[in-house]
This record gives C-alpha cells, structure tokens and sequence, in this order.
C-alpha cells in the first residue's frame, strides 16, 4: 500500500513540476525527441488603473505669488504654484512689533516673534532683533486618533515625522479644528534666520516641544558665554543644560562677519538634526536702509532681499538639502508616551546602521518640490542660491544646461581669481556653499532658455524610497517655460501618476503614463500556481512516506 | 462545545473592550475632525478667517469668541455663574506617568445654560491654550471659544453654555500639546459619556503596550508549554 502510494506521489510530483524546471540535459533530450513545446500565450497586462491624482498646481486662492506691497514693504513676486505668506514675509521685514494687527493676524504670528528694536548706527533699519522660535512635531503620532497629528506631506502619501523650529505663532497648530494638516508656517525646513552684521542679535527658544532641546550656531560668530556667563553654544556637554519642555533660553550674538551660515539643535544631535531641527543662518553686509526678511519660512526664494544682494544678484534663494531615514524619523509615530520615543531615539536607535529613504530640498520631494521650489530665471540674470546640506552624507548637487560659480564656501569669500565654476558640486554634511548662478547663453555659463533639472547626481538622491523620479530633483525654468500659474511647461511624460500616493507605494508601472504603453503591470499565471502547489503537496507525501519507511525500518 | 467557544469570545471581548465600557465616546471624540466636513478640503490656513472671530491678540496671548452676555437659543436666563481658574504647565503633567504638559482642571462640571469664566494661568515660560471645541456656532464662529496665554501669563474669559448634556472637548492645540497631557473635558449637566486620554479620568484609546524586552522569548516558551502541556493532558486522558 505505502509503496503504491509513493509511487503515485513522485509520478504526481514530476507531472506537476514544470518542463521549464527540468535539468537542461534532460530538456535537450526531450526537445530532440518531441520538438519544441506548443505556444502558450503569457499573460495579459493587468489593465491601467484609474489615477486619483492631485491637483498638480493648486490655485493662489489669496493671491500670495503676486508682487504686493504690506506695511510698506515692496514683495517681490513668487513666481512657482505655492508661494510663502506675504503677510508673514511682511511682518518679519518690518517686525512683528511694528506691524499693524491685522498684518500680525493675516500672518498667524504673535506680536513678539521677531521684534525689531533701535536703529543704533543711524543707518535707517533697526539694529536691534529679537527672534523668538518654537519647536513644532509634524506627524506625531496620538494617542487616540489613528491618523498623525499636525501633517506634513513631503511627497504624495509620504508623511515621515519631523521636529523643527518654527515662527512664534498664535492659535492652532493645523489648519482649523476639522482638519489634521498643519498650518502652512509649520512646515520643513526650519526658517532660514537673516541678519545685518554687527546686529544685536537675540535668539529666543521658546521649548513647545516634549524633549528636551538648544540652539547652536554653527559658523555664526557668538561668544561661548553671554554677559551673565551663562551657556550660549548651545551645546550640552561643554556650555549648558538643554532647554526643558516649557522652558526658554536667550542667546546673544552680535557677529562680527558675513556669510552663509547654519543653525541646529545640538541636544542628541546624532538624531535631533536629522529630525529636522537645522536651518540656514544668514549674516549679511550691514548696508544703509537694509531692512531684512529676518525669517524665509521653508527656505526658497527670498522675496525681499537685503540691500547687498539685490545690488548684485537679481534673485536669491535659500536652498536645504535633508536626507531621511525612515527608521528613525517615524520612531515619533510609534509610541505617544515621550519615554518610550526617547529609549528608541537615543538608545536604540543606531545611526551608524542607517540608511537614507527620502531626499528633500526644503522639506519636499519631487513633484512637490516643482510646486515652490523651483529656481525661476530669465536670461543674463546673477543668481544667488545659498545652499546647505543638512543631511548625513555628501551631495554631489548637478546642475543642467548650467555651470554654477562657487563664491563662497562656508560663508567665507573664494578669492575671486580662482573660482571654480562647475556643473557638479559637492558639498559635505554641514557645509554652505554661496553660487552665482549665471544664466548668459554662451554655452559655459548657460545653454540657453529652457526647464533644466539640478540635483544630487549620487543616483539614490533622485528617488523617494528607490522610485524615480522623485528625491530632491527640482528645476532651473527660464520664465518663457513657465505657464500663469507657476507650473512649468514641460514637454515630456504625464505628471499624473507622480501625484499619487501609489506611485510611490511602487504600486504603478513607471511607463504606465506613456500612450499605448507595453510597459503595464504584468498578470499573474494561476495555473503555474496550481501546479507548484500539487508539486509541493506531492513532495510533502513523499517525506512522510519516506519518514515511515525509516521508521519501521529502525523497528 | 459550542458554549466553550462562546465563554472564549465573552473573555476575549472583556480583555479586549473593557476600556470601551469605561468611555463610549469613540465615535465623536477619538474622531472628532469628521464631526464637520467643512475642513476637508481645505487649501490654505483657516487663520486668513478669523476676521469672523470676536478677538483680543497681543503679546501677552488672546481670547477668543468671549461671550458673557448672549443667551443661546435654548436658555432663557443664566441659571448659574461658574469661575474656574485653571492652571496649565509641566508641573501639571508630574502625577501623570508619559506625559509632559498638563492642566489643572481636567473635568470641569457645569448646570445647563450657565456662564463658565476661566482664568487660565500659565506656569511655563511657553505659550499654553485652553480651547474649547462643539459649542454652537451661531454664537461661536467655528464652535470654539479660546484663551492662549503667553509664556508666565494669565488669560481669563467667558462664554455661555447651551442647555443640553453634553461633554465638550477642551485641549492645547500646540503641537502635541494634547497628545501629552493638555486635554480635559467640561461636561454640561450630565454630560455625554467622558472622553478618552484625559489624565486621571480615561485611558488612552490606543495605548502603549509596554512589554518587557524579552518578551518575544517568553510568548514563544508560553506557546511551546501550552501546546505540550495539552498534549501531555491528551495523553493521559487517553491512557486513563
């Protein structure tokens, strides 16, 4: 019986197993013997979804891009899809303190977050500043409500946690009680600080958070103790305590040099950067009548640049580089309880074994980064992009169609006889690079008209967890190349797939958009399932059935 | 049999939803940003609207929608005068294992159609909030009424609540502000059931699970016993 039984499990196990699995020999033999085998059609193309894609470009519904004057300050025009609260730009040049209430309302600030005070060289703009900084969680989790709190999308569906720095604001954190989006002035990266040298700087961080936190000014000049001698590095371990939840610390500064510089968390610094808390800290030329955009929320264009710049460049922009490790930024999304965030963060958390899965700049991934972080141009046009990498290894930043000249490097000068000018730039972790961006068609500096890319040319930089296009890929567009709106006119694949969240859940082919494409998501062979499954179940038979004969063999 | 599997579904539904018989207010409260699909779409911040709120803002915080004088449609007079004064900080969140701020009231209890005023008195050096959620919005632009105040301030306003029981959310709307700690509730007679996550009144709809590290290991060793042990029992039954 056991015998007869085992027979008709191997015949069933090699009737089930397919030719194609066969060993080639015994295949060759076969196919000399029978010739090739009948055609069997492979299977059809799963048939295309329907997109639920989002608005590519949403409308300016309170006609923020326009040029616009507030409170006496000319604004220039933002000229991509999303652009920054004009209120707000306008509160920041002129002081929150100096501003009319519903200039404060329409910009969601509270009357002390930046306070400008005397005009102590006589030179027409104030001298004294006094910034004051929140710390906000993007998609934190609840303890309650399985949906994060205060989101923050990066890319369609992809909302990973971050803390940053944010503008002293009243009222909510989201967009009203109804929704779970956070306001626009909360968002990535932490706002690029803009000073006039020889300002009396104080920089208030107001701890809204539940951990413990500092501010470091990396390469602004500061004294390592204020006039009370109390810590003013912000950091931990050589200068002070960090800042508990509900407390405030004032730093004082009054920098004695120019330059692009950077500003940080360094409390668990290993991980508190990479969480986000990191921004540009600028220094600029004390000029006369220089009336600064002390904060540039989310970085990007400069919508009134200070007096230096605007003699030279004709545009400036702020541009942040910031990797992401999901492992470590989603930590916050796991737990409600602040101890349990804390074991995992700095204790089990290890960042010598991690991997970066998103590539932003200022705070966003393609597509969204062709919303508001485009660099607009004309030809014969001096641009000035300040650019820092904030994330854990080296961007090697590529431009298209263009080559950039390096004027400054860590906020010091280049001397102007050896500039480099290039179409890849590295730029270390930390490191500040200032780029003239010169947009003359001779065929060095520029190609000419047109939508050029620049991004980092590591190849993983360009991807949003390995699916292209996506990272930190954004646009030079020559303003012929841009439509009324902000979206530029390109002239290649369909966007619609790259407004959805399944795009980058991998779940859509990546040629799906091209008409007539072949390239669809391929079916599945069920009857090749049936048959692996007979051939497991036949195999199954025989280890019994052998087991046994060992069995009563050994008896 | 069949009433062996139905003793295991009772226990299971206990371990499982005891929490639920404790707190009924899922629906509304746990979601309560669908209460009103107003915001669902929205682009842009809601702040560009509050020219629609009554409002006091200066450095020292602000108040919002203050109300000591209109009735709502369903009272006829102001039956009580309540005064609460709330405080608000992290040394409020130190009875409370896992949270960082907290308030001092966290259950608030008033009659039906009575006037609440709360002195709201920060004791961090931080901006805090006391904003409640649901009241009528006919006499409340979005159905809230907010006191913030800035970092050491005291803030104090006043509105009136309808007649009906009802429990209203009250919270921090900073960042995470709720989600440690800041949350209360004030119930409105008898109220609607008690909210979840407020400290020292409900727990937390979906809690930590706070298990020992190795627990994996003992989960398995647990299996491993219990299905030998079984056997073990079998065994003997058979035998015997």
């Amino acid at each position: 019986m056991r015998i007869r039984l085992l027979f008709i499990a191997i015949l069933s196990a090699l009737v089930c197993l397919p030719a194609q699995w066969y060993p080639e020999p015994i295949r060759l033999l076969f196919s000399d013997w029978f010739g090739a085998q009948d055609y069997r059609a492979r299977p059809n193309s799963l048939a295309a979804t329907e997109l639920a894609s989002e608005v590519a470009c949403p409308e300016d519904l309170q006609a923020w891009r326009e040029a616009q004057t507030i409170a006496g300050v000319d604004i220039r025009s933002s000229p991509t899809c999303v652009a920054d609260n004009p209120s707000a730009v306008a509160a920041f040049v002129r002081g929150t303190n100096n501003v009319s209430q519903q200039v404060l309302l329409d910009s969601g600030l509270t009357p002390d977050a930046v306070e400008k005070g005397r005009d102590l060289d006589g030179d027409g703009d104030p001298d004294e500043i006094h910034i004051r900084l929140e710390v906000a969680e993007l998609n934190g989790s609840s303890p309650d409500l399985n949906e994060l709190t205060a989101q923050y999308a990066i890319a369609p569906g992809i909302k990973p946690g971050f803390w940053v720095f944010v503008p002293k604001t009243f009222g909510m954190a989201t967009e009203n009680f109804e929704s779970l989006k956070a306001r626009s002035i909360l968002r990535v990266p932490s706002p690029a600080i803009r000073v006039e040298q020889g300002d009396k700087i104080k920089i208030t961080l107001e701890n809204s958070h539940y951990m413990p936190h500092t501010v470091h000014f990396h390469g602004v000049d500061h004294p390592f103790v204020d006039a009370d001698g109390e810590g003013n590095d912000g950091v931990p371990i050589t200068s002070e305590q960090p800042v508990m939840p509900g407390g405030v610390r004032t730093y004082d500064m009054q920098p004695r040099q120019t330059g692009t510089m950077f500003y940080h968390c360094h409390v668990q610094p290993q991980v508190h950067i990479m969480m986000g808390l990191q921004g540009l800290f600028i220094v600029e030329e004390n000029r006369p009548d220089n009336w600064l955009q002390t904060l540039n929320v989310g970085a990007g264009q400069v919508r009134v640049p200070s007096v230096a710049v605007a003699e030279e460049f004709d545009r400036e922009y702020d541009l942040q580089y910031l990797d992401i490790d999901r492992e470590l930024n989603n930590l916050i999304q796991a737990s409600s309880d602040p101890r349990v965030i804390t074991e995992q963060m700095h204790n089990r958390y290890d960042i010598t074994d991690a991997t970066s899965d998103y590539f932003t700049i200022n705070g966003r991934s393609f597509p969204y980064t062709f919303r508001e972080s485009l660099v607009v141009t004309k030809p014969n046009e001096h641009i000035k992009l300040r650019v820092v990498n904030g994330g854990s290894s080296g961007i090697a930043l590529h431009t298209h169609g263009h080559k950039v000249t390096t004027t400054h490097l860590d906020g010091v000068e280049t001397n102007p006889a050896a500039r480099v000018t290039r179409d890849v730039v590295w730029i270390a972790s930390a490191q500040r690079v200032d780029l003239d961006l010169e947009t003359t068609n001779d065929g060095l500096h520029s190609y000419g008209s047109g939508i050029w890319l620049f991004h980092d040319h590591q190849e993983k930089g360009i991807t949003t967890d390995g699916v292209s296009p996506g990272g930190n890929i954004s646009a030079i567009v020559y303003e012929e190349y841009l439509q009324e709106n902000g979206w530029p006119k390109t002239q290649g694949v369909d966007y619609d797939p790259y407004f959805t969240e399944a795009y980058y859940r991998k779940e859509l082919p990546v040629w799906g958009g091209l008409a007539g494409s072949v390239f669809l998501m391929v079916g599945t062979d069920r009857w090749m399932l049936l048959r692996l499954l007979g051939f497991a179940l036949s195999l199954g038979m025989i280890i019994v059935l052998l087991l046994g004969f060992i069995r009563k063999r050994a008896h | 049999m069949s009433a062996k599997k139905i003793f295991f579904a009772v226990c299971l539904l206990a371990i499982n939803f005891f929490p639920l018989l404790q707190a009924q207010q899922v629906d509304s409260h746990v979601a309560h940003n669908m209460e009103d699909p107003r915001g669902q779409n929205d682009m842009g911040d809601l702040q560009s609207n509050h020219g629609e709120h009554n409002m006091t803002l200066d450095s020292d915080g602000m108040a919002m929608n203050s109300n000591w004088q209109t009735l709502p449609q369903d009272c006829a007079k102001i039956i009580r005068e309540y005064k609460f004064e709330v405080y608000a900080g992290t040394e409020f969140s130190s009875d409370y294992p896992g949270t960082i701020y907290g308030m001092s009231e966290r259950e608030i209890l008033v009659e039906p159609c009575s006037s609440v005023t709360i002195k709201f008195i920060n004791t961090d050096d931080i901006r805090h909030q006391w904003m409640i959620h649901g009241l009528p919005r006919y006499l409340y632009p979005g159905g809230m009424f907010h006191l913030e105040a800035a970092g050491g301030q005291i803030r104090e306003g006043t509105f009136i609540v309808p007649s009906d029981d009802k429990t209203y959310l009250v919270h921090c709307d900073m960042a995470q502000h709720m989600e440690m700690g800041m949350k209360a509730q004030l119930k409105v007679g008898k109220g609607s059931g008690d909210l979840w996550s407020i400290p020292g009144v409900s727990r937390s709809f979906r809690p930590d699970t706070y298990l020992p590290k190795a627990s994996r290991n003992y989960l398995m060793l647990a299996l491993f016993v219990g299905a030998m042990l079984t056997a073990l029992i079998l065994h003997l039954w058979r035998r015997y």
